[in-house]
């Protein structure tokens, strides 16, 4: 890869393999709408999908493209966006483990939706979304106000997001146990799941999603700047505090999203960056466009497994990405202390 | 030509830590910071990195240029942070950053960091992480990314106190190399016997007030010198007529 060619170094960015990620992820997703307790013919599902003539009619048209083609997006937007603001905490913490989910967006989002769910006023149920979206937000903004400075020291951030998470979940855990009727459908948001996917979810989370998947990849090449200490950033040209709030910031709004969209779907946030990482050998936010496309395939073919997997019933997703998610982040750990031995 | 300081006062809070100090740096040589820890001189460096409000004047060439971080000023960090699965070669190319635009490597970037690998003795090394680096070579790496940089200016915090001797040496030799490039180097430095032998100008700091500051032949053999480090120093001459300066430990506190 570095060779030298007219006594330079070689190019460093690259993108082959963002490409080819770009083909995975299209093969994943009409797999995806092809399969299910109704299997449908994968080229007319490319027919019907492009509108292209020899398309699917009828019951078939119907199930592709109002109840498969919305979850397969929701579920990469939401992929992409777990994947996306995971490698961007990583990189702002120089933290190899830290999630999405770190600064308390995914308890604020769990009390706000526990709230929504326990509340009296059944019109409230129908606003969960909004309510999840606030919370996680909340949260996270606490956290930055708590930790003091606005980021004078990223770990003071780190920690306050732990105090402000565990305080929410500590709430959130007393109104389900007081509102033991809600118990199950909280119990179910939590563990994340797609089936609320309908044109109208998909467009409103398309559009915070990817003003902030935008905003994040502008910034993404700067980003190697965090990786240095702040004097280093600054002799460099850059403003390190300013970076890391747009960095967090947008981050935040991508995560928020994607939890109210589809409750907390655990371990993408950490899996699929360092499985770019590992398979690119590249720095995690010079892939930055690469990891969201991936995260994307693979939250869609995590769907895929819930739906199919116990057919006709359903799998929480955050099950199979635990699943896999939980044994991959051992090896992680792993890996990272024998670099450290 | 030079950059003159005048009546730099920096206040962390109620604390003052530069305190109405005036100074000028001569263009293309080396001024080296010395004095006791908590002095104040990585907070200076901070000052002229455009990190660190404060009051009074810094001009370069007649303008004022430091508070709004407009010059090309390059910074080694005492320790440096380091970011894991980066190449050599990207670390080094980070330094032309400014120049082409974050993540634009251009072939003249790119032609440019090659030379500055082989003159740092790194190139071969290039596609090796920098978190598998020993010591001296990170601190080669450092040095490369701030030739890499082209800098007017460059900072170097303690670029010695980590490495042995053999090290040490070779470190500030590729300093030198930078001087030889027409930049200009402020570095802060712990031993006084290195500093006495690479920097042509030392500035003793002390309490966030300079109490010395000249030639460096002159400042070493300065009796002001043993009373900035509470006459705990002696100063001896080698044969060669170079400086020695060590620790005593029998003077009286």
């Amino acid at each position: 890869m570095m060779s030298t060619e007219h006594g330079a170094i070689a190019r460093i960015w690259n993108w082959r393999i963002t490409a080819f990620c770009a083909l995975i992820l299209l093969a994943v997703a009409i797999m995806a709408v092809s399969f299910g307790p109704i299997s449908i013919n994968f080229f007319k599902v490319f027919k019907t999908l492009f509108d292209l003539p020899g398309g699917s009619t009828g019951q078939d048209r119907t199930v592709i493209l109002e109840l498969r083609l919305p979850r397969v997006i929701l579920g990469a937007l939401v992929g992409a966006a777990l994947a996306t603001s995971g490698a961007v905490y990583q990189t702002v913490f120089h933290n190899p483990l830290a999630d999405p989910y770190l600064l308390g967006a995914a308890s604020g989002a769990g009390l706000g939706a526990t709230i929504a769910l326990t509340s009296t006023h059944h019109d409230l149920h129908a606003a969960l979304p909004i309510f999840a979206f606030l919370g996680g937000v909340l949260a996270v903004f606490t956290s930055f106000v708590i930790s003091g400075k606005f980021f004078a020291d990223p770990n003071s951030l780190l920690l306050s997001g732990i105090a402000v998470g565990s305080f929410a979940t500590a709430i959130q855990t007393y109104l389900q146990q007081k509102h033991s009727a809600a118990l199950r459908p909280v119990y179910s948001w939590i563990l994340g799941d797609l089936t609320s996917a309908s044109w109208g979810v998909v467009t409103w989370s398309a559009v915070y999603i990817l003003i902030a998947l935008v905003i994040l990849f502008t910034v993404a090449k700067q980003l190697d700047g965090l990786m240095l200490s702040d004097e280093e950033a600054y002799s460099l040209g850059i403003n390190p505090k300013k970076l890391r709030i747009i960095a967090v910031a947008a981050a935040t709004l991508a995560t928020a999203t994607a939890v109210s969209a589809s409750g907390l779907i655990g371990f993408v946030g950490i899996v699929v960056p360092h499985l770019v990482r590992g398979l690119t050998h590249r720095v995690t936010n010079r892939s930055l466009m690469t990891i969201a496309m991936a995260g994307a395939a693979f939250l869609v073919l995590a769907d895929l497994g819930a739906r199919t997997l116990l057919s006709p019933a359903e799998l929480p997703i955050g099950v199979i990405t635990a699943f896999v998610g939980a044994p991959f982040f051992l090896v992680v750990l792993r890996n990272r202390r024998k670099v450290m031995q | 030509m030079s950059i003159v300081v005048t009546d730099l006062t920096v206040r962390y809070g109620e604390k003052v830590v530069l305190d109405d100090i005036s100074l000028e740096i001569t263009h293309g040589k080396w001024t080296c910071l010395v004095g006791p820890n908590g002095a104040g001189k990585t907070t200076f460096l901070k000052v002229l990195l455009g990190m660190a409000p404060y009051s009074g004047s810094i001009k370069d060439r007649g303008a004022e240029v430091f508070k709004n971080h407009q010059r090309n000023v390059a910074f080694v960090p005492q320790t440096p942070q380091i970011p894991q699965g980066m190449t050599v070669a990207e670390y080094v190319m980070l330094g032309r950053s400014k120049r082409d635009g974050w993540g634009n490597d251009s072939l003249a970037s790119r032609a440019y960091v090659h030379k500055v690998l082989t003159q740092t003795h790194l190139f071969g090394m290039q596609g090796n992480l920098v978190s598998q680096l020993s010591g001296g070579e990170m601190q080669r790496a450092l040095i490369a990314r701030a030739l890499a940089q082209q800098p007017e200016l460059i900072l170097l915090d303690e670029p010695t106190s980590a490495l042995d001797l053999h090290h040490q040496i070779s470190v500030l030799n590729n300093i030198e190399l930078l001087k030889e490039n027409g930049v200009t180097v402020i570095s802060t430095m712990h031993d006084l016997t290195l500093a006495a032998m690479f920097a042509e100008k030392i500035v003793v700091i002390k309490s966030g007030k300079i109490l010395l500051s000249g030639d460096s032949n002159t400042v070493i053999h300065s009796p002001e010198l043993k009373k900035a480090y509470d006459n705990r120093i002696d100063v001896y001459t080698l044969d060669s007529g170079r400086p020695v300066i060590v620790a005593n430990k029998e003077a009286n506190s």
